[in-house]
């Protein structure tokens, strides 16, 4: 029993960050068409910040939730002034758009782990491989223990879901911003200007990111590959999501994410404890097949087109 | 034998590999226009078939354990030594191997390519990488945990058709040599491709998919075929390279090494352009080759680990050509179908008539 509540709230826990993540993706795709591989090392940057700023500055990692954020919020910014603006005056391809943001990546990934050798030379920080779980705090709800991650991940995920609705539908900027993704040169014409929203896409996208992979060093273990690793965890996400709706893109990573932290446990139930090496192939199959038989996603349930 | 240095051999056989995975890569992404993020799929099947296959039949034949037992760790490298023993001895059979192997190799590869049209005939762009991508992904997962087929994590080793010239240099040389040709005769393959009415089919797809169609080219044929052709060439890449290490671990098979950064070589080179993808990948490898020599060097002046250098590197070569040259360094031209001396020829044979023509009015 206390196994299967641990289980839960880990699920919970994980699925939430894959959905904010998501989210992350989606909206910078619809924003700008780019499929943002950077995805990947944006996550990871921000696992990085919290672990170096929990080491160096103290506190719980949740105090440490807003900088990773804000710093990856700033990077996904500068990707827009440095390339993205670019190939989106030049009127680029989908896949040029996409290789860009894997050359990005690639870029990022190796300064992270410039700043891993850094953080383990000089200050002597077990920066290859840490797990920062132990220092969560344990709530005691009656005889339940529930890790604190559990209440606080899927919280921030309505909170944004929250956010981002309010900002989408009620401030200027943000329904300026969807008149940007439905039809950019009309917006202009309109007098506005869809290279703003296209910034502040990149920059809520690049902070989306950040806050989960800052949350994911709760639940999993940090290096500096960990985002290559779950890239394809979080395009699960989306594309379950159907890829033109945030919050298809929120439920999907939460669908994704719960699927395969219960799916394997259920099926090593049944078959045995083999099953769960085969943890990563799930949210692929989830994804491959979600895309051969209902591209539009979940987000064709509620009849959301672009 | 001739002896060359082993930096030389070292960067002709990383080109010879990088050519052949590149130039097969380009045929479907530079003439055909598919987003192939899953090169990966195509190479690690290759290998596995190099791994698992070959080194089956062999023990099989020796009277050895050929089944699941192949595969486990604490019988296969005493497996695996035999059968290198007898093929030491055997240069007509370990040619044999090596062909027999490649040739199966490009067969499953080419089916893993055919199967790989259902997505790609219903899928496009983005939608299509990353379903590639989640196939080798996936292929990736399942090799490295199904311990029966090539040893899982702590994978097997593979037999050698390369050891019966001679150990160390002379099998480096070999098997170097042998590569540079496999990847010379891929490359004349799609110099060929690009010029044959084929090649010109497949760019008219790219270009204006519905004139194609219109024009009666079978679109649904044309991708294909081509998933095929590239898909076989990856896997015979991926055959040649799990023959040459020497082991089999599914894990080393990452989509960086072998999905993007030929990319990253295409891209530099110029996509759709063979010369260019020749140019590119020979320009990556000699570089790379550079940093690792001048390593110790490189890290006095610079205070990087130079692993993470290339990483840095490659990613701003795919960003700065993204930015400034998209269409590499050697773009794409028309392809002249016929040698200059002929259209010449024609050309004034046509004039001719034409003069003729305008004489007799």
């Amino acid at each position: 029993m206390i196994r299967l509540i641990d289980l839960l709230v880990k699920a919970i826990a994980y699925s939430s960050c894959i959905g904010i993540g998501a989210a992350s993706i989606t909206l910078i795709y619809n924003a700008t068409r780019t499929f943002n591989f950077a995805h990947a090392s944006l996550v990871a940057w921000g696992m990085y910040v919290v672990f170096a700023l929990t080491y160096l500055a103290g506190h719980t990692p949740y105090h440490h939730l807003l900088p990773a954020a804000l710093f990856c919020g700033l990077i996904g910014g500068a990707i827009y002034l440095t390339v993205n603006r670019r190939l989106l005056k030049a009127k680029a391809k989908d896949i040029t758009l996409m290789m860009s943001t894997l050359g990005v990546d690639l870029i990022l990934f190796g300064f992270l782990n410039v700043f891993s050798d850094y953080l383990l030379r000089f200050h002597r920080l077990p920066a290859k491989y840490f797990i920062l779980e132990t220092r969560d705090t344990v709530l005691n709800i009656g005889p339940l223990s529930i890790r604190l991650v559990g209440v606080v991940a899927p919280a921030i995920l309505v909170a944004v879901v929250i956010l981002l609705h309010s900002f989408l539908t009620k401030t200027k900027l943000g329904i300026s911003m969807r008149a940007a993704i439905e039809n950019p040169e009309l917006l202009s014409l309109s007098g506005a200007n869809p290279e703003l929203t296209y910034a502040i896409a990149w920059l809520i996208g690049g902070a989306l990111a950040g806050l989960s992979g800052a949350l994911l060093t709760l639940v999993v273990s940090g290096y500096t590959a960990a985002g290559m690793t779950m890239i394809a965890t979080f395009f699960a996400g989306a594309i379950v999501g159907g890829l033109y709706s945030i919050y298809g893109a929120l439920l999907g990573g939460l669908l994704v994410g719960l699927g395969e932290y219960l799916g394997v446990s259920f099926i090593a139930s049944l078959a045995g404890g083999w099953v769960y090496a085969y943890r990563p192939a799930l949210p692929l199959l989830v994804m491959a097949v979600t895309l051969l038989i209902q591209p539009a996603g979940l987000a064709a349930l509620w009849g959301a087109r672009r | 034998m001739i002896e060359l240095p082993p930096v030389v051999l070292q960067v002709i056989l990383n080109f010879s590999i990088g050519l052949i995975v590149t130039v097969s890569l380009n045929i479907e992404v530079g003439f055909l226009g598919l987003p192939q993020f899953g090169r990966l799929l195509a190479v690690l099947t290759g290998a596995l078939v190099a791994a698992a296959v070959p080194g089956r039949i062999l023990a099989a034949y020796l009277g050895l354990p050929w089944g699941a037992e192949y595969a486990y760790h604490l019988y296969n490298f005493g497996i695996v030594a035999k059968i290198n023993e007898v093929l030491l001895q055997a240069p007509a059979l370990s040619l044999g191997v090596l062909l027999f192997t490649l040739v199966l190799a490009a067969l499953v590869g080419g089916l893993v390519g055919y199967l790989c049209a259902y997505p790609a005939l219903r899928l496009r762009e983005a939608y299509l990488g990353i379903t590639l991508l989640a196939f080798g992904d996936l292929l990736m997962t399942i090799a490295w945990n199904y311990d029966p087929l090539v040893g899982g994590t702590t994978g097997i080793w593979v037999v050698d058709p390369f050891r019966f010239v001679g150990a160390g240099g002379a099998r480096f040389t070999f098997a170097t040599l042998f590569m540079l040709l496999v990847a010379a005769t891929v490359y004349a393959y799609a110099e060929l491709l690009a010029r044959s009415p084929f090649g010109r089919t497949l760019k008219a797809v790219r270009d204006a998919e519905v004139a194609a169609s219109v024009y009666g080219k079978d679109v649904v044929r044309v991708r294909t075929q081509t998933l095929m052709v590239g898909g076989a060439m990856a896997a015979v890449a991926g055959a040649l390279w799990a023959f040459f290490t020497g082991s089999m671990k599914a894990a080393t098979y990452t989509r960086l090494t072998w999905t993007f950064w030929p990319w990253a070589f295409m891209m530099l080179g110029g996509i759709g352009s063979n010369l260019g993808v020749l140019l590119g990948v020979f320009l990556y490898t000699v570089t790379r080759t550079a940093i690792i020599i001048y390593k110790g060097a490189l890290s006095a002046v610079i205070p990087i680990d130079p692993e993470w250098l290339e990483y840095i590197m490659i990613g701003l070569i795919i960003v700065a050509v993204v930015l400034f040259r998209p269409q590499g360094i050697i773009p794409e031209r028309p392809v002249l179908a016929l040698p200059r001396s002929r259209i010449e020829a024609v050309r004034e044979k046509l004039g001719e008539e034409g003069e003729r023509g305008a004489g007799s009015d």
